[in-house]
């Protein structure tokens, strides 16, 4: 069968999806896929994306809605295999590959029943056909190698391979074009990875079609030809790469949702930062993830190290936290240089905190919020001379937090799992308060909230400031940044690209 | 009026407890069923006291494991000290006299150390490492042995009755309980350990010392280990076995979990220990006054801690392990 190359090859209308008749992922979102084309889908974190991908590959079933198949209306699948037998496999962000295996026992896992003979495996046989998919396929790599063997991003290749190879077999139909989803696949690649899969990715097109999910704007104006937005559970926009004239801005617009306005800094809140140098980073570099960083923070200062994701932003701010090492350049901290490979800890002892949005990362989940908060504490609650916990001063300091920034719960000895994503990034910043470390490095620190609780952490952080703690930022949302810094580096691809004052960040934004 | 007052309080507090303590549910129905079941063998003193010497075995042995579930690990190595140790304090009998009991304490104390240094610096599982060491320690303690045990009489003062009934081993090892629960629960290095347990990166960003803390968390675990051997070593017979039994490593490990310290750490505790050794005690002791083989004893036990298990990993509703 034929597929003009306008039709649609897959085409989704309408579909809507409640969670526990309250929580609305998706409202009335359509989108297509042509015969080989690549499709970008594309919104924050919380926009819908993954939602409507399981609601594609079976995991979900939606409230409402048609699938259309080759321009014949069929119904949503119920399981991966389902979704298989309509042309769709995904390829997940992480945790797909297993290392132990060869690469051609891995690629065709799940279908050895079609190798086999006597009741024995035709080796032999696996390997020619796995060598002839991925020679097809264009992915370079040995079938002989075990996964482990391979570098990231051939590894996301033969993942890529196995999705189209498993459609084919469901299918048994060796011509079918495969719907192939791409959840995110760049996020543990480096710079170079990231090409180099980009570059893979394009010479298979003539052999499937991607849906690519991502937010990474650059990307997706690079690889796709054509982009849906979701924003909130909703299809806000679809542009045709090819035949309109799009800018990055346009498509961060239409991601964000916000008016331009929201961008521009309030003058008011303008300050003089003191003279004195709390952290200096000075050509610091770690290869594939940045390159040749410096800066000096001053006391009471905020620096925001503002670009796409994947650019090394967060690979910068885990490294001054601690969690990664550098190569090169020196980091000083309070007039010591310290050294590259040096444990969180050591880091804390310096002064240095650090906060991040991601769920789970720094909470205690099984502790109750005086127990999350008092951690980082510990001197405040032990009595004297005989260092024993109160636990009456360790309840009072957890009250004055809740207290403080408004945090929901029923009491201070709630466990912090049961807690909302608002709650516990409020007791994971809220600890800090307490501490009043020198340095407070924050990542994401809002990601996946609601506006009410992000206020409350906005206005928290700006207190702390004021208290002469000095921040650095790193973020997704660009109206984080003209709140909170005073200045703003502009990265991309791991340099530093320009600073910026606030007024002109809020400028560019706006332009 | 005031009783009222003072009622309406301690209900919840009944009930919150029973909450998250499950286990006394289970120990109270052992209580009953014994008692209703072979109540002329289960309810005397003479039976109160076994399980009460049941207790301090289980109890002596899991308490410093227990600190090391605690961090997420795993210590095999307290029968092992308790063998090695036996046999050094017969060796070193002669020499230092009385004060050679203290070779157990600082046995322990070196071997705790040895293993965390090992683990946290070669990243080998701790299972596997202790169980090793246990063999070691088994292997040194028979040769040096010669292959028999060999008894050493003149610590019989520690077990000597002082309150008729009860045993004195018992006494004993109440200060070395609280010491173990006052240490997780009230001071720093207990909570450092939970949180270890609990999620080790947050752990690191909250200014903990990861490994330093792990190699304390063996190296305590072996002096308690040791310390609680001071009285095991009388209350066990006065001498150590120079063959390596099944039971005595499997019984402390399942007061443990029994208790309900899950093995992933973070959560649980000495305090929960003691109520499994309790529980465990009672059922060992209930099923053997029942007269049923020691196979068939064996296999009640083993159910019933599989049940627990199931029932501990996947958590009852409402249950906070705590």
């Amino acid at each position: 069968m034929v597929t003009p190359m306008d039709a649609s090859l897959l085409e989704v209308k309408g579909v809507s999806k409640t969670f526990d008749g309250v929580v609305r992922a998706l409202d009335d979102v359509s989108i297509a896929v042509r015969q080989n084309e690549i499709v970008g889908v594309v919104g924050e974190n919380g926009a819908g994306k993954s939602t409507l991908m399981k609601i594609l590959v079976g995991v979900y079933s939606p409230d409402k809605g048609e699938l259309y198949y080759r321009g014949g209306k069929v119904p949503f699948p119920k399981n991966p295999k389902e979704a298989a037998e309509r042309g769709i496999s995904i390829v997940y962000q992480e945790k797909g590959v297993i290392p132990s295996l060869e690469v051609y026992q891995f690629l065709l896992l799940g279908h050895e029943d079609k190798y086999v003979k006597f009741s024995r495996l035709q080796i032999d046989k696996m390997k020619k056909h796995a060598r002839e998919i991925l020679e097809e396929l264009h992915v370079k790599c040995d079938v002989e190698n075990f996964m482990y063997e391979l570098p990231l991003s051939t590894q996301k290749m033969v993942e890529i391979a196995r999705a189209i190879l498993s459609v084919r077999l469901e299918h048994g139909d060796e011509d079918i074009t495969s719907i192939i989803i791409l959840d995110e696949p760049t996020a543990p690649l480096t710079i170079e990875g990231r090409r180099e899969l980009f570059s893979d990715i394009l010479d298979m097109k003539k052999n499937a079609s991607f849906i690519f999910v991502s937010h990474i704007i650059p990307e997706v104006m690079e690889f796709t030809d054509r982009v849906h937005v979701l924003r909130d559970g909703k299809l806000v926009a679809n542009y045709d790469l090819s035949k309109e004239k799009i800018t990055e801005e346009d498509l961060f617009r239409a991601i964000v949702g916000r008016e331009s306005s929201e961008y521009i800094y309030k003058p008011e809140d303008k300050r003089v930062v003191s003279e004195e140098v709390v952290l200096t980073v000075k050509n610091l570099t770690k290869n594939g993830c940045y390159y040749d960083i410096s800066f000096d923070l001053h006391k009471g200062e905020c620096i925001g190290i503002f670009g796409p994701a994947g650019s090394g932003k967060s690979e910068i701010i885990k490294t001054i936290a601690g969690l990664i090492s550098f190569e090169g350049g020196n980091l000083i901290i309070r007039g010591q240089k310290v050294k590259a490979d040096e444990l969180p800890h050591f880091r804390l002892g310096r002064g240095i905190g650090y906060f991040s949005g991601e769920i789970g990362k720094e909470l205690f989940l099984n502790w109750p919020i005086t127990k999350n908060i008092s951690i980082v504490n510990m001197e405040k609650i032990l009595r004297k001379p005989i260092p024993v916990i109160s636990f009456n001063t360790e309840r009072k300091m957890a009250e004055r937090i809740v207290k403080r920034l408004r945090i929901r719960a029923p009491s201070v000895n709630t466990d912090c799992y049961s807690l909302s994503g608002g709650s516990k990034q409020k007791v994971s910043v809220g600890k800090w308060l307490e501490r009043n470390p020198d340095i407070l490095l924050l990542e994401d620190p809002t990601i996946g909230i609601d506006v009410g609780a992000r206020e409350d952490i906005y206005e928290t952080a700006l207190e702390m400031k004021k208290s002469g703690i000095s921040m650095v930022l790193v973020s997704d949302d660009p109206k984080e940044y003209s709140m909170l810094c005073d200045k703003i580096m502009f990265i991309k691809d791991g340099r530093i690209q320009k600073v910026l004052s606030p007024e002109e960040f809020g400028e560019v934004m706006a332009a | 009026m005031k009783i009222l007052g003072r009622n309406k309080l301690i209900t919840p507090v009944i009930i919150q407890t029973l909450k998250t303590h499950p286990l006394i549910i289970a120990l109270i129905a052992f209580v009953v069923m014994f008692s209703v079941l072979i109540p002329a063998r289960f309810l005397t003193p003479l039976n109160f006291s076994s399980i009460l010497r049941l207790f301090v075995t289980y109890t002596l042995f899991a308490l410093g494991p227990t600190i090391v579930v605690v961090i997420g690990s795993l210590d095999l190595s307290y029968v092992g000290i308790w063998m090695l140790g036996g046999v050094l304090l017969w060796l070193l009998m002669p020499i230092l006299g009385m004060l050679s009991i203290l070779v157990y304490p600082l046995l322990g104390l070196a071997t705790g150390l040895l293993i965390g240094v090992i683990q946290v610096k070669a990243k080998i599982p701790s299972f596997i490492l202790t169980l090793s060491l246990l063999v070691t320690f088994a292997g040194l303690a028979a040769w040096l042995a010669g292959g028999v045990p060999r008894p050493v009489r003149e610590y019989e003062f520690i077990t000597a009755p002082l309150i008729p009934r009860l045993p004195t081993a018992f006494l004993w090892s109440i200060p070395i309980i609280i010491a173990a629960v006052f240490m997780m629960k009230r001071t720093r290095i207990g909570t450092y350990l939970y949180a270890i347990g609990s999620n080790e990166e947050g752990a690191g960003l909250a200014g903990i010392n990861v490994d330093k803390y792990k190699i304390l968390a063996f190296t305590l675990s072996g002096l308690f280990t040791g310390i609680g051997l001071i009285v095991l070593f009388q209350h066990l017979g006065g001498s150590a076995p120079v063959e390596l039994k099944l039971g005595n490593l499997v019984w402390p490990l399942a007061a443990i979990v029994l208790g309900g310290t899950p093995l992933v750490g973070g959560s649980g505790g000495p305090q929960r220990t003691i109520l499994g050794a309790l529980t465990l005690a009672v059922a060992t002791q209930g099923l053997y006054l029942m007269i049923l083989l020691p196979e068939v004893v064996a296999l009640l036990l083993g159910l019933l801690l599989v049940a627990a298990i199931v029932i501990g990993t996947r958590g009852l509703k409402g249950v906070t392990i705590t």
